[in-house]
C-alpha cells in the first residue's frame, strides 16, 4: 500500500524543485536582463544589483538539485533557503504591487514583454511556499521521529 | 525532562545553518566561475551604475514607467495619446502607430500644435529611440510642468517596440 504523506512530500519536491529548476535557465542564460528585472523591483541598492544578478540563479539551480536529488540534511537545507527566498520575492512583488510599480516578476522569463505582476504571482508563491514549508518540516522532523521510534 | 531531546533542536539548527551555508557557497562559487568564464560580450559586471539608468532617473523623477506589455495597451487606446520625443526626421523614418510627434528640442513651441487633442489628463505615453536615449524621460519631465499629470515613460522605446515584432510607421508628421 502507498502511503499518503511520503507520496505527497516526494511529489512536493520534484514541483518545487522543477518550478526553480525551469526558473533559472532564463536568468542563467542572460543575466543582463536579469538584472534589470531586478532593478525594476526597486528595493536594491544599485551596488547590489549586478551581484544578486550573477548569484540568485545558481542558488535556485543548487537548491532545486539538492531538493531533487540530496541527502535529507541537504533537502533540508534546499527547503529552508528556497522559503526564504520566495518570502522575500513575496514581498518585493507585494511592495511593487501597492507602490503601482508596473514590472514583470522576472521569475521565469527575462523577456520584454513579459507579463506584468499581479495577484496570481502572489497566490502561486504562497503555494509554493507551503509547499516549501512542508517538505522542509518532514525533512527536520526526520531525526526527532528515528529517535523516538 | 529530557536534555537529550532538548539538545537535538540546537544541534538540528547548527546543521542547517551550516548545510545552508554549504549550499550558499556553491552557488556562489558557480556563479561567479561562470560568470568569469563567460565571453566578454554576455559577462556581467559585479558592480554596474544603476543610479544612472533611465528607469532609476525617471523613478526618482516621479514619472512613472511602463514596459512593452503596458506600451501595447496604451497605444491600443486610443484615449491615450503616444507622443514621440526625436527629432521629426527620426518621427519620419519609423515611429509607434498613432504617434504624434513631439521633439524634446522644440517641445515648448510645438505643444501648442496639440492644444486641441491633449487636455491635463489626457493619459500620454513618451517614448524615444531606446534605453539609452533620455529625451522622452526629458520631454515629460516638460510636459509636467506644462500641467499634464497622466504621464508614463516607455523606456524600450522604439528599439525594443520594434525587437518584439510591434508594428513600426514611416512617414513625415502631419
Amino acid at each position: 500500500m502507498i502511503r499518503a504523506r511520503p507520496l505527497f512530500i516526494w511529489l512536493a519536491r520534484i514541483a518545487v524543485a522543477a518550478v526553480f529548476l525551469g526558473a533559472c535557465i532564463a536568468k542563467i542564460r542572460d543575466p543582463e536582463a536579469f538584472a534589470l528585472a531586478t532593478h525594476r523591483y526597486r528595493l536594491l541598492p544599485g551596488e547590489l544589483v549586478n551581484a544578486v544578478a550573477i548569484l540568485l540563479p545558481w542558488l535556485e539551480l543548487t537548491c532545486g538539485v539538492a531538493l531533487l536529488a540530496g541527502p535529507r540534511r541537504a533537502r533540508a537545507a534546499a527547503a529552508f533557503l528556497l522559503a526564504g527566498m520566495l518570502l522575500v520575492f513575496t514581498g518585493a512583488i507585494s511592495l511593487n504591487l501597492l507602490r503601482g510599480i508596473e514590472a514583470s516578476c522576472g521569475c521565469f522569463t527575462t523577456r520584454a514583454d513579459a507579463a506584468v505582476s499581479d495577484g496570481w504571482n502572489l497566490l502561486r508563491n504562497g503555494a509554493l511556499i507551503w509547499l516549501s514549508a512542508m517538505i522542509f518540516l518532514n525533512a527536520w522532523r526526520a531525526p526527532a521521529r528515528s529517535k523516538t521510534s | 525532562m529530557n536534555p537529550a531531546g532538548s539538545r537535538l533542536p540546537l544541534r538540528q539548527a547548527a546543521q542547517l545553518a551550516l548545510d545552508s551555508t554549504i549550499l550558499l557557497a556553491i552557488a556562489g562559487l558557480l556563479g561567479g566561475l561562470v560568470n568569469t568564464l563567460r565571453p566578454e560580450a554576455t559577462r556581467l559586471p559585479w558592480v554596474s551604475d544603476w543610479d544612472r539608468h533611465i528607469e532609476t532617473l525617471a523613478f526618482r523623477a516621479g514619472i512613472p514607467v511602463t514596459f512593452l506589455q503596458g506600451a501595447r495597451q496604451r497605444v491600443g487606446d486610443a484615449a491615450t495619446a503616444i507622443l514621440d520625443a526625436r527629432s521629426e526626421d527620426e518621427y519620419a523614418a519609423g515611429h509607434l502607430p498613432r504617434a504624434l510627434s513631439l521633439p524634446v528640442a522644440e517641445a515648448d513651441r510645438r505643444i501648442l500644435d496639440y492644444a486641441h487633442r491633449l487636455t491635463p489628463d489626457t493619459p500620454i505615453l513618451v517614448y524615444c529611440g531606446g534605453a539609452d536615449c533620455d529625451d522622452a524621460l526629458e520631454l515629460a519631465k516638460r510636459l509636467r510642468e506644462f500641467g499634464f499629470r497622466d504621464l508614463t515613460l516607455y523606456p524600450g522605446g522604439l528599439a525594443e517596440w520594434r525587437d518584439y515584432g510591434g508594428d513600426v510607421l514611416a512617414g513625415a508628421p502631419p
